[in-house]
């Protein structure tokens, strides 16, 4: 079994535009990666399309999961293999409280009714790890959420949903810098050798708090440079400018 | 559709053995509905549904009593599996046009409950059922194709309910009838519930089917509500997709008085229902909600009426429903205030959302006001299902199906939180969760 989950020269359309233009990523079980790149270069679209966002068009290539290919697979289904997005803009579904949403989420997964007490101890778990109220849970999803409840809700979930692949989509973009240390908390309390996640992220910062193996940069629809954490701090420090010249030179 | 009545109005009055001046009445409507038209497109008020109606088969023999009586264990499984469920406090069970079982505990005969069947009423009470019967719906009223049908129901109704709650007692639970349509007829049926000064009773009225096949059912509901009194109302239609069912309820509100109404459509090929509420005393105070779920070919057709004629009243009508497969709704409401209803509140909000593209919704709210100091709104909304939030649920695991029956609850949640009578709320939740899911 190949635990890992797989993009393979991934091309993909929009609107009639193609946004990914051969992408090619391996995100090993157990490691965190970042996905790094300047404005426009892909990122978040990819994370859509692995989620199996249907507004996209996926052109050519493949994406699999422990080798199994998804690229037809429906959302929810990739969703039941173990694949998580947390959004980068969350959205609002009024009337839908979080922890009965989160009950029908994990039954889905489970296929069964998880029992009622590890389900809450899970919760209760997560809520005390992100500093957060128990009230949350009779709120409705989103529903006048702030921008930084709105993530920690992202995380919230993870949390509780455990999936083995998780990708995080400018998670910390509108944080301040105590809830980018509880997101991250969350996240690193994740780690091990049964999870995995692609951190998406403009900046360095984050990456001070959840330290990647691996840091992939996209540039105009693809991956043109894979390093190790060093790769970030190079990043912050000299932009994307020198990136931009050594892959034209390429 | 038929140009004259299928039965003799002067027969079915000696076969029924009843009083003089109901057969009277009942010839009184035979004129008015040979005089009156079929509604047709070209009926404002029938614009979307005269072509559903053409296709009721009004030619079906009429439902009459044939004196069947059921024992409790003898009762329709459907009725059973209610009963089972709904803590009512009585009820009363017909099969077509046969009340074939009835529960009154002694201890509401005892303060002068009555509930039974009209019939019954008639016998027992004359002087009431005389006094009221037909004065909130009578068969003539705006002398058009409007009153078509409650000219027909008059002239020939076979079998119905009366409810009076004397002054000041108040009913626990709610009372409950059950009306087992049997395919192949037409039934029509009356209800007169009448609550005295500052009484206070709740009443569940429910249609279904036990058998496929067509039936139509053709129903007039007056509710008559003293200063003071308080009534929780609710009509819920879960017939089979082959039947047809025309509807209309007038509630008569005196001071103070108030009602929480709720008309619930989720079964029937086409289902039209007129509810209106007359505010005649002030303080009167009358919520009138709706619920309604068209699936397949079904058509629900919806109108609201809130007549306000005293000054100081309320009424505030919230009706939401949705529509998948190629399910057609129809709302259309009217909020009238005469010049002497100064000082009224009155609101009127129709919402709508489709989970399918052949799905269809016309929403037309409409306010005629002729008072100068008053607080009046309407709004209505049609929207599909947001893909959006389907995409969001569907990265967590829940698929279309599971998915779009979180967005339906949550969407009603608003209006079922409002019914008064919270275990029907519950059961009509887990009846809109099948049709979802079917």
């Amino acid at each position: 079994m190949t635990n890992r989950l797989e993009i393979q020269d991934l091309w993909v359309s929009h609107d009639g535009q193609m946004i990914l233009k051969g992408v090619t990523l391996t995100l090993p079980l157990g490691e965190v990666h970042a996905l790094m790149g300047p404005n426009g270069a892909g990122k978040s679209t990819l994370g859509k399309v692995i989620a199996g966002d249907p507004t996209y068009q996926v052109e050519k290539g493949r994406i699999l999961l422990d080798g199994e290919e998804i690229t037809d697979l429906s959302p929810d289904e990739r969703a039941r293999k173990g694949l998580f997005l947390a959004f980068q803009y969350p959205v609002e579904v009024p009337g839908v409280q979080v922890a009965n949403f989160l009950r029908l989420a994990l039954k889905e997964r489970l296929g069964q009714e998880p029992p009622i007490t590890e389900f809450y101890a899970r919760l209760k778990e997560a809520i005390e790890l992100l500093d957060w109220d128990e009230a949350v849970l009779s709120r409705y999803l989103n529903e006048g959420f702030s921008g930084g409840e709105k993530k920690k809700n992202e995380i919230l979930q993870l949390m509780v949903l455990r999936p083995r692949y998780a990708i995080l989509d400018e998670t910390d973009s509108g944080l301040d810098i105590d809830a980018l240390k509880v997101v991250a908390r969350g996240v690193n309390s994740m780690r091990g050798p049964a999870f995995s996640a692609l951190v998406i992220t403009h900046y360095q910062r984050l990456l001070n708090y959840i330290v990647p193996d691996v840091v992939h940069v996209m540039m105009n629809g693809r991956v043109v440079k894979t390093g190790g954490p060093e790769l970030a701090l190079e990043l912050e420090k000299r932009g994307y400018d020198w990136l931009k010249e050594e892959v034209a030179g390429a | 559709m038929i140009d004259v009545l299928p039965t003799n109005p002067e027969e079915l009055a000696a076969r029924l053995s009843e009083p003089g001046w109901l057969k009277e009445a009942r010839t009184g409507a035979q004129a008015v509905f040979e005089a009156v038209p079929w509604p047709t497109r070209k009926t404002e008020e029938w614009r979307y549904a005269a072509g559903r109606l053409k296709e009721v088969p009004f030619e079906l023999p009429l439902a009459l009593p044939r004196g069947r009586r059921l024992s409790r264990d003898q009762l329709p499984a459907g009725v059973k599996r209610r009963l089972a469920e709904a803590e009512l406090a009585g009820f009363l069970v017909f099969v077509g046009a046969d009340l074939v079982y009835a529960e009154l505990p002694e201890e509401l005969k005892a303060k002068g409950v009555v509930f039974t069947s009209l019939h019954q009423a008639l016998a027992e009470h004359p002087e009431r059922v005389e006094a009221n019967l037909y004065k909130a719906i009578p068969a003539r009223q705006k002398g058009d194709a409007n009153d078509k049908l409650p000219a027909l129901a008059a002239a020939l109704w076979t079998h119905g309910v009366f409810l009076y709650v004397p002054a000041g007692v108040e009913i626990g639970g709610p009372l409950g009838v059950f009306h087992v349509a049997e395919p192949g007829e037409l039934a029509i049926g009356r209800t007169l519930v009448l609550l005295d000064d500052h009484a206070q009773a709740a009443y569940i009225e429910e249609h279904l089917s036990e058998k496929p096949g067509a039936a139509v059912h053709l129903g007039m509901t007056e509710l008559f509500l003293r200063p003071g009194a308080r009534l929780a109302h609710a009509n819920v239609q879960t017939l089979n997709p082959e039947s047809h069912r025309l509807y209309r309820q007038r509630a008569v509100l005196e001071k103070d008085a108030a009602l929480n109404d709720l008309m619930v459509n989720l079964g029937a090929r086409f289902a039209r229902a007129e509810v209106g509420s007359e505010l005649v005393g002030p303080g009167a105070d009358s919520e009138m909600l709706g619920v309604y779920f068209a699936a397949g070919d079904q058509h629900h057709d919806h109108h609201t009426l809130q007549h306000h004629v005293a000054p100081h009243a309320k009424s505030d009508v919230y009706y939401k429903g949705t529509a998948k497969d190629r399910g057609t709704i129809v709302y259309q409401g009217l909020i009238k205030l005469e010049p002497t209803a100064q000082k009224t509140d009155a609101y009127q909000t129709n919402r709508n959302l489709l989970l399918s593209r052949e799905a269809s919704v016309e929403s037309v709210p409409q306010l005629e006001i002729a008072a100068n100091d008053v607080r009046c709104s309407h709004g209505s909304s049609i929207a599909p299902i947001d893909e959006e939030q389907l995409f969001y649920l569907a990265t967590r695991g829940i698929g279309r199906k599971g998915a779009e029956n979180l967005l339906v609850a949550a969407f009603l949640e608003d209006v079922l939180g409002r019914i008064a009578l919270k275990n029907l709320a519950a059961y009509l939740a887990r009846v809109i969760e099948e049709k979802v899911r079917g």
